[in-house]
C-alpha cells in the first residue's frame, strides 16, 4: 500500500503537478488553519469555566454549559441589536441594488462625454480609507438631520464603486445582441435592464449582495459615531459594549459565546444557501 | 375623608397652575452622557442603571446613557459629533485627553459653574485626592471632574511564593527583590517557560502608562507638567525604566518578550501562567472575583522612590454645550461624583473613588474591612503623579509605545529606542512648541 502511495506522488513530482490527492489534503490543511479560531470560540462558548488553565484547549473536557449564553443574552439587548443590524445590512442592500445597476447600465451601455472620467472618478472612490470620511460624512448627516438614526448609518453606503464596477463589467460582457433584439421587440429601457441585463448579471448581484451584507453587517466604527440612543445600535456595538474592557480582563466563555449569538444569522444564512453563493462567485470571479 | 378629598383638589389646581404656566409645562431637558467601557460589561448596565436612577430623581432631565467604544474611540467620536455640531452634553474622557482637548478648544472650564454654587475652585477641587487634581485643573482653571481613576498595582499568586519557599507576608518592594522574587518564580522545563515570574501589559494605552509607573519609580518624569510641548524620553531615569523592563525579558528570562495585552496578562495571572503581575487597580474587583488561589496587592516595586502616574477618566463639558443644557451636565456630573455614587461605582469596579469622603461612607468602611486589597490601592495615592498629558497626546505617547514594542521584541536597543522615540515626539509637538515656548518678539 505504502509503495503504490509513494509510487503515486512521485509520479505526480514527475510530471510537475500537484496530484489529487496532494491537493485535496492541502485544501484539509488550509481549511483546518482557518477553522482553529473558530472551533475555540465554539469550544470556548460552552465552556463552565470562562478563565483558568482549561481555556486555551481546543478539545473540550468538560459538561456543556449554556451558562455563557445565558450571560451574553443578558447583557445586551440582541433581538433588538439584531433587528437594527439587519434594517442596516438589508436597507443598504436594497438601495444599492437599484443604484449599481443603474450606474453599471449607464456606465457600460450609455454613450455620452466624460464617461470614462467619470467611471475613474467613481473608482477613485474605492481608494478613500473609510475612516478619512468620518468627520465629513457625520457633518453632512447632522445637516440632514439624521444624526442619531439608523438611516443615518446607511446613507453614505447608498452609492457603492465597487458594485458600480462590479455591475459595469458584468453588463459589458452581456452580448449586445440580446439587447438589441429586445430593442426591436419594442422594449424600453427600464424592461430592458428588467429582463435582459439583470437576470444575466444575477451571479454578480448575488456575489455583490454578500460582500456587501458581511461588510455592514460586521461594521463597527460608522454606527459607532452615528448612533447615540441604546434602542438603536446595532449587534456590533451590542457586543462591543460588554466584550471589550479597555483595563480589565477577558472573560473568554461569555465573548465567545456573544460573537457566536452576533455570528450565527449570517452563518447559517451561508450554510442554507452555500450552493448558489458558491456557483455565484465562480462564475463572477470574485474570490 | 374631607381632608383627602380637599388635598385631592388642591393637587388638582396646582396640577392647573403647572400646566397653564408655561415654566412648568417644558419638556425635561435632553443630554447625553458619552461613555467607554472600562471594565467589563457588567459596567455597561450598571451605567444604564446608574442613569436611570438619575433620571428617576432629576424629572427636569433626561440623561442617556451612549456607549463609545474605547477610550480612544470616544475622543474620535466627541471629536466628530463636535464637527457636526451635536457636541455631547457630558464625557468620560481619559484623564491625560483633557490637556490636549483644552489646547484645542473643545472642552469648557467649569468655573463659572462652580461658583454659581458658591465655591471657590479649590473648594471644589479639595473634595478629590489631592494626586488627581494635575489632570484636571489646567492653567487654574477647573475643565474635568474626577470620575473614577486608578494607579498600577503589583498583583501577587501567594500560593507560589509558599511553593518556591518563599514568605507570602513579603511581597516584593524593590527592583532587586523583584527581579529575585521573579526569578525563583519562573518555571522551566528544559528551554521552555510553563510559568513566567512576572508579566505586565505593552499594548498601546497600557504600556505607555506602566512605563512610567517605572519611569517615576526610578526617580524620573516622564513630561513636564506645566507645559504641553516638552517630554523627557531620552534622559537616564526613562533609560533605567526601560532597560529594567528589557532585562526582565532577555537578560533575567522571567517575563515573556513581546506585546502583551492587558486581557493576555490577566488571564495568565488568573489562570497561574504568571505569578505577578503589574496591572491597574481598575481590575481589582475583576481578578478579586475570579481568582480561584488567594493572592496580595502592593505597591509598584521602587528603585528610586515610591511614585506613581495615576490613571482613569474624568468628566468633561464639551465646548458649545450652553444653557439649560450646560445645567443639566452639571446636575449630572456633580451627582455622580458624589460620595455614595462614587463610592458605589468603585465597589463595583475596583476603581478608587475620587471623591475622599467616599471612604467615611458605612458602605466602604465595610467593605475595605472585608477587601484590604482595595484599601492598598487608595494609599498608594499619597505617592501618586499627573498621568502624562501633552499636546497631541495619544501620537506622543504611540510615539514611545511603538518604540517599547521593538525593545521588548528585542528589535532595539533601550538606548537607540529612546532617542528614537524623542525625535519622534519633538516632532510632533513642534507646532505647538513653535506657537508657544518658540514665539518670541520679532522686534
Amino acid at each position: 500500500m505504502s509503495q503504490a502511495g509513494g509510487h503515486q506522488a512521485s509520479t505526480g513530482v514527475a510530471t510537475g503537478e500537484i496530484s489529487p490527492k496532494l491537493g485535496y489534503a492541502a485544501t484539509l490543511l488550509i481549511a483546518a488553519l482557518w477553522m482553529v479560531p473558530f472551533l475555540w470560540m465554539l469550544v470556548a462558548a460552552f465552556n463552565p469555566q470562562s478563565i483558568g488553565a482549561g481555556m486555551a484547549s481546543l478539545v473540550p473536557s468538560y459538561l456543556p454549559t449554556l451558562a455563557n449564553f445565558r450571560e451574553a443574552w443578558v447583557s445586551a439587548d440582541f433581538p433588538r441589536y439584531g433587528l437594527n443590524t439587519t434594517i442596516i445590512s438589508l436597507g443598504i442592500l436594497a438601495v444599492q441594488i437599484v443604484t449599481i445597476t443603474l450606474a453599471g447600465y449607464a456606465f457600460a451601455r450609455l454613450e455620452f462625454p466624460g464617461r470614462t472620467l467619470c467611471f475613474y472618478l467613481f473608482l477613485l472612490q474605492l481608494m478613500l480609507a473609510p475612516v478619512v470620511l468620518i468627520v465629513p460624512n457625520l457633518t453632512t448627516i447632522a445637516k440632514l438631520g439624521l444624526y442619531d438614526t439608523l438611516l443615518g448609518v446607511m446613507a453614505p453606503y447608498f452609492a457603492s464603486a465597487f458594485g458600480t464596477f462590479l455591475m459595469r463589467q458584468a453588463f459589458r460582457a452581456i452580448p449586445r445582441e440580446l439587447e438589441d433584439a429586445a430593442l426591436i421587440d419594442g422594449a424600453n429601457v427600464w424592461q430592458r435592464i428588467g429582463f435582459i441585463y439583470l437576470p444575466l448579471a444575477k451571479p454578480s448581484l448575488v456575489a455583490f449582495s454578500i460582500v456587501s451584507v458581511t461588510a455592514h453587517w460586521n461594521e463597527f466604527l460608522w454606527p459607532l459615531m452615528v448612533i447615540n440612543s441604546p434602542d438603536l445600535r446595532p449587534l456590533t456595538v451590542g457586543l462591543a459594549s460588554f466584550t471589550r474592557g479597555a483595563e480589565g480582563a477577558q472573560a473568554w466563555g461569555v465573548i465567545a459565546a456573544g460573537t457566536l449569538l452576533v455570528s450565527a444569522p449570517l452563518l447559517i444564512a451561508f450554510a442554507l444557501f452555500q450552493r448558489a453563493f458558491v456557483n455565484s462567485f465562480v462564475s463572477s470571479g470574485i474570490k | 375623608m374631607t381632608t383627602t378629598r380637599r388635598s385631592v383638589l388642591a393637587g388638582a389646581a396646582l396640577a392647573t397652575t403647572f400646566a397653564l404656566s408655561p415654566a412648568f409645562a417644558q419638556v425635561p431637558t435632553e443630554i447625553e452622557l458619552f461613555f467607554p467601557v472600562p471594565v467589563d460589561g457588567q459596567l455597561a448596565r450598571d451605567m444604564a442603571a446608574l442613569l436611570k436612577e438619575f433620571n428617576e430623581k432629576n424629572p427636569s432631565i433626561k440623561a442617556t446613557p451612549v456607549y463609545t467604544g474605547s477610550y480612544d474611540e470616544t475622543l474620535i467620536k466627541t471629536r466628530a459629533a463636535m464637527k457636526a455640531g451635536k457636541p455631547p452634553a457630558a464625557v468620560i474622557m481619559s484623564a491625560n485627553f483633557l490637556l490636549d482637548l483644552k489646547i484645542e478648544g473643545e472642552i469648557q472650564p467649569m468655573d463659572a459653574l462652580i461658583k454659581a454654587d458658591g465655591k471657590t475652585n479649590d473648594q471644589f477641587m479639595g473634595q478629590f485626592f489631592d494626586a488627581l487634581h494635575g489632570n484636571a485643573v489646567l492653567d487654574r482653571q477647573v475643565y474635568g471632574v474626577p470620575f473614577h481613576n486608578s494607579t498600577p498595582l503589583l498583583y501577587v499568586n501567594t500560593d507560589h511564593l509558599k511553593e518556591a519557599g518563599l514568605d507570602p507576608e513579603k511581597l516584593p518592594a524593590n527592583w532587586e527583590e523583584l527581579v529575585a522574587t521573579a526569578k525563583k518564580l519562573t518555571r522551566r522545563d528544559g528551554d521552555r517557560v510553563t510559568r513566567w515570574g512576572m508579566m505586565m501589559p505593552s499594548n498601546y494605552d497600557y504600556g505607555g502608562w506602566i512605563l512610567q509607573a517605572f519611569t517615576h519609580s526610578n526617580g524620573g518624569q516622564w513630561f513636564n507638567v506645566d507645559y504641553g510641548g516638552e517630554v523627557y524620553y531620552d534622559t537616564p531615569s526613562m533609560l533605567g525604566a526601560l532597560t529594567f523592563w528589557s532585562d526582565l525579558v532577555s537578560k533575567h528570562k522571567v517575563h515573556p518578550a513581546g506585546v502583551q495585552a492587558g486581557g493576555a496578562v490577566s488571564s495568565a495571572f488568573l489562570s497561574g501562567q504568571a505569578s505577578m503581575m503589574l496591572l491597574s487597580t481598575g481590575s481589582l474587583t475583576h481578578i478579586r472575583n475570579n481568582a480561584k488561589f488567594p493572592y496580595k496587592v502592593a505597591f509598584v516595586p521602587k528603585n528610586v522612590k515610591n511614585e506613581v502616574p495615576i490613571g482613569g477618566a474624568s468628566l468633561v463639558i464639551p465646548t458649545g454645550v450652553e444653557g439649560e443644557r450646560r445645567k443639566a451636565a452639571w446636575t449630572l456630573i456633580n451627582w455622580m461624583t458624589s460620595p455614595e455614587k462614587s463610592g458605589w461605582w468603585s465597589r463595583a469596579t475596583g476603581y478608587f473613588a475620587p471623591n475622599k469622603a467616599a471612604y467615611d461612607t458605612a458602605e466602604m468602611k465595610a467593605f475595605l474591612e472585608k477587601n484590604p486589597d482595595a484599601g492598598i490601592a487608595v494609599s498608594q495615592l499619597a505617592f501618586a503623579k499627573p498621568w502624562f498629558a501633552t499636546y497631541k497626546t495619544v501620537p506622543v505617547r504611540k510615539a514611545i509605545e511603538d518604540e517599547l514594542a521593538a525593545v521588548l521584541s528585542g528589535k532595539k536597543q533601550p538606548k537607540e529606542a529612546l532617542a528614537a522615540a524623542q525625535k519622534q515626539a519633538d516632532e510632533i509637538m513642534r507646532p505647538y512648541v513653535e506657537q508657544t515656548a518658540l514665539k518670541l518678539p520679532t522686534n
